[in-house]
């Protein structure tokens, strides 16, 4: 559907990004992911023939871009900027209406077919109820949807769009993301967008193209391209981790003074690990198998981790290093994780802490505590939720 | 599909309220002055039937008539161009004059008024003012036209148009400075812009150039609505940008350097009216906005006009103060009550 030859994109005698190479077939949904001033705005602008390449050329449907007629080039392309619009008195309807440019006559009337294509477009983005509000009245997410309505009425066949979840909520954010890939799904369109979320690229697109410092970094599937390093590299993040098995972020903070141990699993320990980076405690946390969703937490935020293979037994070696750690701690909170066969040895980790006169915090009700525990658990400190763990460790410290 | 039709309804009915009102003003303005002739007469005169009183005819047929009807071409003309500069720069507070067109026809007129350029002449004739003062406008207009082309951003030129207001209005005071006290007066008074001593050649100039003007500028409703989005939004759709940025630059210049020809510079018609007509009919869809502004530019400006004549009868009020000290607070009422910014 488009292609790029050789192109080189920037202002003036400025060259931004140099050689670009990229092919977007029908109905493809293709992120680019770059740091802010990478370049990926003028890109997008010299694809959609906003901006002149500088060299190279942009080929779209086979033929050039810079060839085409503005008139035939705003049937097959549509754009959705980040621009403030300042659009005064007009309804949601009467702007969305404008992508009809292209197809109505010399004074610009509306047919019943555009109105009706008008309509269609305002309900395939969930935007039907606003069309008779005024646009400069909208919510930034509302204004979004109907800006997409407008490029979709202009029935295109590529719509290119720069960061088109900025300044949006959650809700808003998927809900664009959502529209888009069923634009590029059910009506085959090329949907080209720039974005500022590795986890929204990750989930959604199909092709990203990572552009810095003047090139295209890599191009590809996100399963593929988006890992660790990658990302890391690509952003210059020191400070936070990207795990591409949960997809998300995560900040590492594992500077504190005071030590605590935590014994978790099976997602029982990710929320308190989070409350006791963002307080400043340094983690350990153990024994956990590699496959555990805490363990992937844990490492993201860099908090020591004493891991055991998938689906084996605690053994030994992880059992006393455990041990080791425990030593250096007064704290120690059992996060509640489910007990089994493979992890059954934790258990005797928090009996051996129970015994030392340490200070324990379950997460487990005394009922359950006492069934699992039998007679040290008098010792522990109960705590409902993570709040009155974060009490009993300021208690302790003092 | 109700929404619109209501819309629909609201249009027409202000359309007819702003062409009832213009009507209303221009009976208004031939029937009142500060020489009373009865309405009979001056219907008899309109309309070239015999009256006994000569001088009637004459203040009739050869003052008041022509001067309203300039009234409503020149309020039409201004409100229009005020309307394309406003939506081209997508800036509210951007009136007709804001490229320098009027200081350029002041700076010629001045030229002509102060200096002794016309010393061999003697009288200065009304008419060679008016060319001046064209001149002056179209100077300023090529160019801007010219500065257009390479400018890439339209704040740019807007900024090009204000520094060559300044350059202008600088000569001219430059000019006041050296001038008799006498001239300066005049220089003053025309200044403060006026439609009286329109006579009948000159109207032909007006209504027939403006009614051309107007409707070029009509014809660009499309263009103009996609340009509400701003510029990148409407070449995506199509619209030949440099085309579109000299044809309203040459229309709004144009008009509003026709009326500052024989008028002189009228203040706050081209900036006020399309905000009360955008407000009043509710939409910002210039294929709407610009027969409403058309109609309610000429609406506005016969009735300031015929405030001014009458106020403190028979001392004639600067029109332009009328404009301003009415217009004003009804703009600022009109934003007031309504909740969105423009």
């Amino acid at each position: 559907m488009m292609k790029t030859r050789k192109l080189a994109v920037g202002y003036g005698s400025k060259t931004v990004v140099d050689n670009i190479e990229l092919e977007m077939l029908k109905g493809q949904f293709v992120c680019l992911l770059g740091p802010n001033g990478s370049g990926k705005t003028t890109i997008l602008r010299s694809l959609a023939r906003l901006l002149a390449p500088l060299q190279g050329a942009v080929y779209l449907k086979g033929s050039l871009l810079n060839k085409l007629k503005p008139s035939q080039l705003a049937r097959d392309l549509a754009v959705v900027l980040t621009e403030r619009l300042s659009t005064g008195l007009l309804t949601a309807f009467e702007l969305a209406s404008m992508g009809r440019y292209p197809y109505t006559g010399f004074f610009g009337r509306l047919s019943e077919e555009d109105r009706q294509k008008t309509w269609e477009a305002l309900k395939l983005v969930n935007a039907g109820e606003l069309a008779g509000r005024y646009f400069s009245e909208l919510s930034d997410g509302e204004k979004q949807k109907v800006l997409l309505a407008r490029a979709l009425v202009q029935e295109p066949e590529v719509i290119i769009l720069d960061e088109p979840t900025s300044h949006l909520d959650v809700r808003h954010r998927l809900e664009v993301m959502a529209i888009l890939r069923r634009l590029a799904r059910e009506k085959g369109i090329t949907v080209i967008a720039s974005l500022h979320d590795v986890d929204l690229a990750l989930k959604t697109c199909e092709v990203v193209v990572l552009v810095k410092d003047g090139k295209i970094v890599a191009c590809g599937l996100p399963e593929e391209v988006l890992d660790e390093k990658t990302v890391a590299g690509l952003y210059d993040i020191g400070c936070a981790h990207f795990n591409r098995h949960l997809g998300t972020m995560e900040l590492r903070d594992n500077g504190g003074e005071v030590l605590v141990c935590v014994v978790a699993g099976a997602g029982s320990g990710a929320n308190v690990y989070r409350l006791l980076a963002k307080r400043g405690f340094a983690i350990v946390t153990g024994v956990i198998h590699e496959n555990d969703i805490d363990c992937h937490v844990a490492r993201g935020m860099g908090a020591t981790v004493i891991g055991e293979g998938p689906f084996g037994e605690i053994s030994d070696v992880a059992y006393r290093r455990a041990l080791d750690f425990l030593e250096k701690t007064n704290f120690v909170i059992d996060a509640g994780f489910p007990v089994g066969p493979f992890n059954r040895r934790n258990v005797d980790l928090i009996k051996h802490c129970l015994g030392q006169k340490k200070i324990v915090c379950t997460m487990r009700s005394r009922k359950d505590a006492g069934e699992l525990f039998a007679s040290p658990a008098r010792n522990l400190v109960y705590c409902r939720g993570v709040a009155s763990i974060l009490e009993t460790l300021d208690g302790g410290k003092k | 599909m109700n929404l619109l039709l209501k819309q629909q309804i609201r249009y027409r009915f202000l359309y007819l309220l702003f062409l009832v009102m213009l009507f209303i003003f221009f009976i208004l303005n031939i029937a009142m002055g500060s020489v009373h002739i009865p309405f009979l007469d001056t219907c008899k005169i309109v309309f070239q039937q015999q009256v006994d009183n000569e001088v009637h005819q004459a203040v009739v047929w050869k003052i008041r008539l022509p001067r309203s009807l300039a009234t409503l071409f020149g309020g039409a003309a201004l409100a229009a161009a005020g309307l394309l500069l406003q939506v081209f720069f997508r800036n509210p507070i951007v009136g007709p004059y804001v490229l320098g067109i009027s200081s350029g026809a002041t700076l010629m007129v001045a030229l002509v008024m102060l200096t002794g350029l016309t010393a061999g002449i003697g009288g200065i004739h009304p008419f060679f003012l008016c060319l001046a003062a064209f001149a002056g406008a179209v100077g300023v207009m090529f160019i801007v036209l010219a500065v257009a082309v390479k400018v890439r951003d339209v704040v740019t030129l807007l900024v090009i148009g204000l520094m060559m207001g300044y350059l202008c209005s600088a000569v001219s005071s430059i000019l006041i400075a050296f001038a008799e006290k006498e001239k300066v007066h005049g220089f003053v008074l025309w200044t403060f812009g006026s439609f009286s001593g329109f006579c009948w050649d000159e109207l032909q100039i007006l209504a027939f150039g403006g009614g051309v003007l107007l409707l070029g500028a009509f014809l660009l409703g499309k263009p103009l609505n996609a340009f509400l989005l701003g510029e990148n939004y409407a070449r995506s759709m199509g619209v030949n940008i440099k085309l579109f940025r000299y044809l309203i630059v040459f229309l709004s210049c144009a008009l509003a350097g026709l009326v500052t020809a024989f008028a002189g510079p009228v203040a706050f018609i081209g900036l006020a009216v399309p905000h009360m007509a955008r407000l009043s009919l509710g939409t910002s869809d210039n294929k709407i906005l610009i027969p409403g502004v058309i109609l309610l530019g000429a609406v506005v400006t016969s009735l300031c006009d015929l405030i001014a004549r009458l106020a403190f009868s028979p001392v004639e009020l600067p029109v332009s103060a009328v404009t301003s000290f009415f217009g004003a607070p009804i703009v600022i009422g009109l934003l007031l009550k309504r909740r969105t910014a423009l």
